[in-house]
């Protein structure tokens, strides 16, 4: 618990920390590792009750297309809310119809889902297909910390979603749905209700990171926004950190995306090998992930 | 509270297993309902307590019709169910899997249903602590009942307490079950241990192939002849 708003501090302070010639540098990886640590924890919200997301990415992606393209037309925080709202919309809809397949098929259900989005965004008329879609800066690109801030929010969002749902019953409902469903069933907990309300929460941070990340990079491609790498890394995040857990993503989402860049800088070509080596590692030793060196238990 | 079974019948894809089953369940009673493998035991708790559909025939709870009702309501009317085979969270302790069994049936009541598992099962509170995954058979079997009373059901559905229990244990978790009877709660209690079971039990049905062959108060179907031959092996 103190972990996580120590770790709020720092990265809320971080524009204003001595960086010297490192702040720009700095201030781009931090906004990075807000926003792929919000959309990892958004992830383990859903696997939270057993069910294994690949559809991550295409929440993402809804909430990015779905900001740029209202952004110029409504301001910024309205297009922001609207395409969480799209993206919470996309995973009412592939809940309705997939909660009740469990595990790995609901997996390959929700990497279907995604590959269709990505196939819309390409071909629909208003979405720039393949060229792309530029996106304007938040708030007309006056004020130069406005995305940090942005990410910032919604980093701190997902964790009082997280921190809500580990400490209410609800954390129990998530457990018991994740464990065994018949089980859950007759001690009350309404399963299909669990599930679709942790995707639709999920979804809707998905979402939000996804809009503050087009405003970022200020240019959207359906490969981009839509890919399955993102969907990925929203879970080896958790994995890696700790899963169903607030800290293990934060964690985890501060070194790998951190490890990412440094990687990027000092070995350049060829760094993904390293950074793919180190992960197996990982997988190997830590089967808890970085929270089970801190001697945390999980269940 | 009464649980009344009428010409049910169901099953599992084409396969019926089911054949049209009546029984009754009051309140303050243990009824024990025997049968051997695949006579369709667990078929019927699965129907009753709404995690299988009944093709035909119904299932009434003091009167009113449980059809079309998910399993979560039915658990809210005061049905609960010990499943087969314990499926305790294993990595919660027995006082999370504890307040798991209160938390959506009986929010509030902690307290009082910690009391009521505790004095029933003096060693659950020795461990409560303890990570479920870590307790003994018994003492995991004691649990999975325990978390079925946090929701304070009025009827009590117990599938194959015994299982792998040694005969020791397997007679106090079944005079436990007694225990709770008497204290107003209906317990149906599927077991194969016919001879433990007709001594707890005040009345008893037998199922085979799907079809009750045989109910009665427990001890005239201890002296039956057809009993005492298929299950008590005399």
């Amino acid at each position: 618990m103190r972990g996580v708003f120590a770790f709020l501090l720092l990265f809320a302070l971080l524009p204003f920390l001595p960086l010297g010639v490192w702040r720009a540098f700095l201030l781009d990886v931090g906004l990075f590792v807000l926003l792929f640590t919000a959309l990892a924890l958004s992830w383990d919200l859903v696997a939270r009750t057993g069910q294994l997301s690949l559809a991550h990415g295409a929440f993402f992606g809804l909430g990015a297309y779905g900001t740029g393209l209202l952004l110029p037309h409504v301001g910024t925080l309205p297009a922001l809310a609207l395409g969480a709202l799209l993206a919470g919309l996309g995973a009412l809809l592939l809940g309705s119809v997939t909660l009740r397949l469990h595990g790995l098929y609901f997996a390959i259900a929700s990497l279907a889902f995604s590959e269709v989005l990505r196939t819309l965004a390409l071909k629909l008329p208003f979405t720039g297909g393949p060229i792309g879609l530029p996106v304007p800066p938040p708030f007309g690109g006056g004020l130069p910390l406005a995305g940090y801030y942005l990410a910032f929010a919604v980093l701190a969002l997902a964790v009082a979603l997280s921190l809500w749902a580990e400490k209410s019953p609800f954390r129990l409902a998530q457990a018991a749905c994740r464990q065994s469903e018949a089980v859950a069933r007759v001690l009350g907990v309404r399963v299909v209700r669990v599930k679709l309300l942790s995707l639709f929460l999920g979804s809707l941070v998905a979402g939000l990171s996804g809009g503050v990340y087009a405003m970022k990079a200020l240019f959207l491609s359906p490969y981009e926004a839509f890919s399955l790498a993102r969907a990925v890394e929203a879970l080896v995040i958790p994995i890696f950190g700790g899963l169903y857990t607030t800290l293990g993503p934060l964690l985890g989402g501060v070194v790998l995306v951190g490890l990412e860049q440094a990687l990027r800088l000092w070995i350049q070509e060829g760094y993904l090998v390293v950074y793919g080596a180190l992960l197996v590692l990982a997988i190997l030793f830590l089967p808890k992930g970085l929270l089970g060196l801190l001697g945390g238990r999980r269940g | 509270m009464r649980l009344e079974v009428q010409a049910l019948e169901t099953g599992y894809g084409k396969a019926q297993v089911l054949f049209g089953v009546d029984l009754g369940v009051e309140a303050g009673e243990l009824v024990a309902l025997l049968g051997a493998n695949g006579a369709g035991k667990t078929t019927l708790l699965r129907a009753l307590s709404g995690l299988l559909r009944p093709w035909k025939g119904r299932v009434l709870l003091d009167g009113q019709d449980l059809k079309g009702l998910s399993p979560a309501r039915r658990a809210r009317l005061g049905l609960g169910h010990v499943p087969e085979g314990r499926q305790l969270f294993p990595l919660m302790t027995v006082e999370e899997n504890l307040r798991l069994g209160a938390a959506f049936l009986a929010p509030g009541r902690e307290k009082e249903g910690y009391e009521r598992v505790y004095a029933l099962f003096p060693r659950l509170a020795e461990r409560r602590r303890q990570l479920a995954g870590t307790l003994s058979g018994g003492e995991q079997q004691m649990l999975a009942i325990g978390r079925a009373l946090m929701g304070f059901p009025r009827i009590l559905l117990v599938d194959e307490p015994s299982l792998g229990l040694s005969p020791r244990l397997a007679e106090e978790v079944l005079l436990a079950l007694k225990e709770v009877a008497r204290g107003g709660v209906g317990v149906l209690l599927v077991e194969q241990n016919v001879a433990l079971s007709l001594e707890v039990a005040e009345r008893g049905y037998v199922l085979e192939h799907g079809r009750v062959v045989l109910e009665g108060p427990a001890q005239a179907l201890a002296q039956d002849p057809r009993v005492r031959e298929a299950y008590l092996s005399l």
